[in-house]
């Protein structure tokens, strides 16, 4: 087997100790880093289907998320500048009133492997707070705006709609436990995922 | 007509209820007891753990803070240094409040009911983050089996002077198992983790005189029933309508009682209004049927986020047991 396919199998299953020294021997075989970065976001594409289908759970693919950064980390030094693989900054946050972060911070994982630079706001973020950060941050092309709870779905749809009234060329895509397609379209957002795995591949259609 | 104790298990055992059993009418809770601190609205408090909760006013609930300063439990292999349990309250003192309610209840009529929170998988979370959590049990299982471990002897310790204070018919145990579409872990983690943890707790419990255990998880979890009846829960509560009740009671009634089906979420809001409170409570009781089913909010204690939604289902749940008894 290549070292670019081990690397590939073993962020898979989150072998988080073994992906470094891998990742490392891949580049020995002479893979670039372009090529071993895409490896393992499509690895992490399989962890998303695998979690929205129910066959993983949350721990697998936190620990997936996780070998996968490992790797990026030796990636890092060498890939400085290009932005060929990049998919953009992503500015994502839980709207204003509400405090969940678990959930947002699962997106912002999967969103990350997909091949997004994250700028994580937290939790109660208001809504002038997203568009603060699209103009404060380069090469913006998606923000994501989580909300939890019932009460807070106002939040949500001020975040969207004041992001949108910006007229900043972003991308909005939204979801939490509340939020169905039918109210994400209503709001105006251009994208809905139920979980973090389906956010992924929403995220990159919406910018690719 | 039948006292609400009996209602209760002619509904869980399969008999012949006389009415639906009305949400929590049949737990009469102590929430006396030396349980440990908890944060209210407003509040920001550190527990006996050292665990900081934050409870904004203007929020529906509080949170464990988990930034670098707050987290108890920074490193899970060091977790017997970081990690020290608090002394469980002993004194007649402490109990007597708890000892007074309980005596005055009619146990012919109702449960007394010892609310037991957070649960085993809770703390977890709570001294260490969910993330980090939910990675140890990858990361490293065998101390996540002995915190684990630790933290089972700390309730059992706990559930001994409960016990012996004030001898629970009933307990009402709190542990989030998952979100609304999932449970957070996989059956075979589950089964590793938290199946021995709590074979030893409910198995306690059984054996010290409590009748009844209801667990608190208002999330998904069909996937963890077979382990729920193993480990001797005779109720789960919270159950959501992600999990297809009325499938569930026909597959697993039997064997263990569901109660909740009316999603928090959907009429507990702000703007509800008393039709939105019917629609809801009328399509559980009508899917789900008079057997092994108790119709309930799926909020994990007596009362709803907003006035008066807790009151107007009770409402409902009477009218429905006149119209289909």
């Amino acid at each position: 087997m290549s070292k670019i396919q081990e690397v590939k199998e073993k962020v898979e299953i989150g072998k988080t100790k073994l992906i470094p020294g891998l990742v490392q021997e891949a580049l020995d075989e002479g893979n670039t880093p372009g090529e071993i970065l895409q490896a393992m976001v499509d690895s992490m594409s399989v962890v998303g289907e695998k979690f929205s289908s129910g066959e993983i759970f949350v721990p697998e693919m936190l620990i997936a998320a996780k070998a996968m950064s490992k790797g990026v980390d030796v990636l890092r030094p060498l890939m400085a500048g290009d932005t060929a693989t990049s998919l953009g900054t992503c500015i994502i946050g839980t709207v204003a009133g509400d405090l969940h972060d678990i959930g947002k911070n699962l997106v912002s994982m999967m969103i990350e492997s997909a091949g997004f630079t994250i700028v994580d706001l937290g939790v109660d973020v208001p809504a002038e707070r997203f568009v603060a950060a699209v103009k404060e941050n380069e090469n913006v092309t998606l923000v994501a705006c989580s909300g939890l709870l019932t009460t807070t779905m106002p939040a949500l749809k001020e975040a969207v709609q004041t992001i949108k009234a910006s007229g900043l060329d972003v991308k909005v895509i939204v979801g939490g436990a509340p939020v169905t397609p039918a109210y994400a379209a209503e709001i105006g957002a251009d994208g809905f995922a139920p979980d973090a795995g389906s956010a992924a591949v929403k995220a990159k259609e919406l910018v690719v | 007509m039948l006292t609400k104790r009996q209602n209760l298990m002619e509904t869980i055992k399969g008999g012949n209820p006389d009415r639906f059993v009305n949400q929590y009418e049949f737990m009469n809770l102590i929430m006396e007891a030396p349980l440990g601190e908890m944060a209210g609205p407003g509040q920001t408090i550190k527990n006996g753990w050292g665990i900081t909760f934050s409870w904004p006013a203007d929020q529906l609930g509080g949170f464990p803070v988990h930034d670098e300063e707050h987290k108890v439990l920074k490193d899970i292999t060091n977790w017997k240094n970081q990690v020290k349990a608090p002394a469980v309250a002993t004194s007649d003192e402490a109990w007597a409040a708890a000892v007074a309610h309980a005596n005055a209840v009619d146990r012919s009529e109702e449960f007394v009911t010892a609310f037991v929170a957070p649960g085993i998988f809770e703390m977890t979370h709570h001294l260490m983050s969910m993330e980090d959590a939910l990675m140890a049990l990858y990361e490293e299982p065998e101390d996540m089996h002995d915190l684990i471990d630790y933290l089972v002897e700390y309730e059992l310790a706990y559930a001994k002077e409960l016990i012996n204070r004030i001898h629970p018919d009933c307990i009402f145990h709190h542990d989030d198992w998952g979100s609304q579409r999932s449970s957070f872990v996989s059956p075979e983690m589950f089964a590793e983790f938290f199946l021995p943890a709590y074979k030893k707790i409910y198995g306690f419990y059984k054996e010290n005189g409590v009748e009844l255990i209801v667990h608190h998880s208002d999330s998904y979890g069909a996937n963890l029933i077979p382990f729920m009846i193993e480990m001797g829960i005779d109720i789960w509560q919270g159950v959501m309508t992600t999990n297809n009740v009325p499938e569930l009671i026909e597959k697993y009634g039997k064997q263990i009682a569901f109660m909740g089906a009316i999603d928090s979420g959907v009429v507990d809001f702000p703007d509800w209004t008393p039709e939105i409170v019917a629609e809801y409570t009328e399509k559980a009781c009508q899917e789900c049927g008079k057997l092994y089913f108790i119709p309930n909010l799926t909020q994990g204690l007596n009362f709803s986020s907003f006035p008066g939604v807790y009151e107007e289902t009770t409402k409902v749940i009477d009218r429905l047991s006149k119209e289909m008894f």
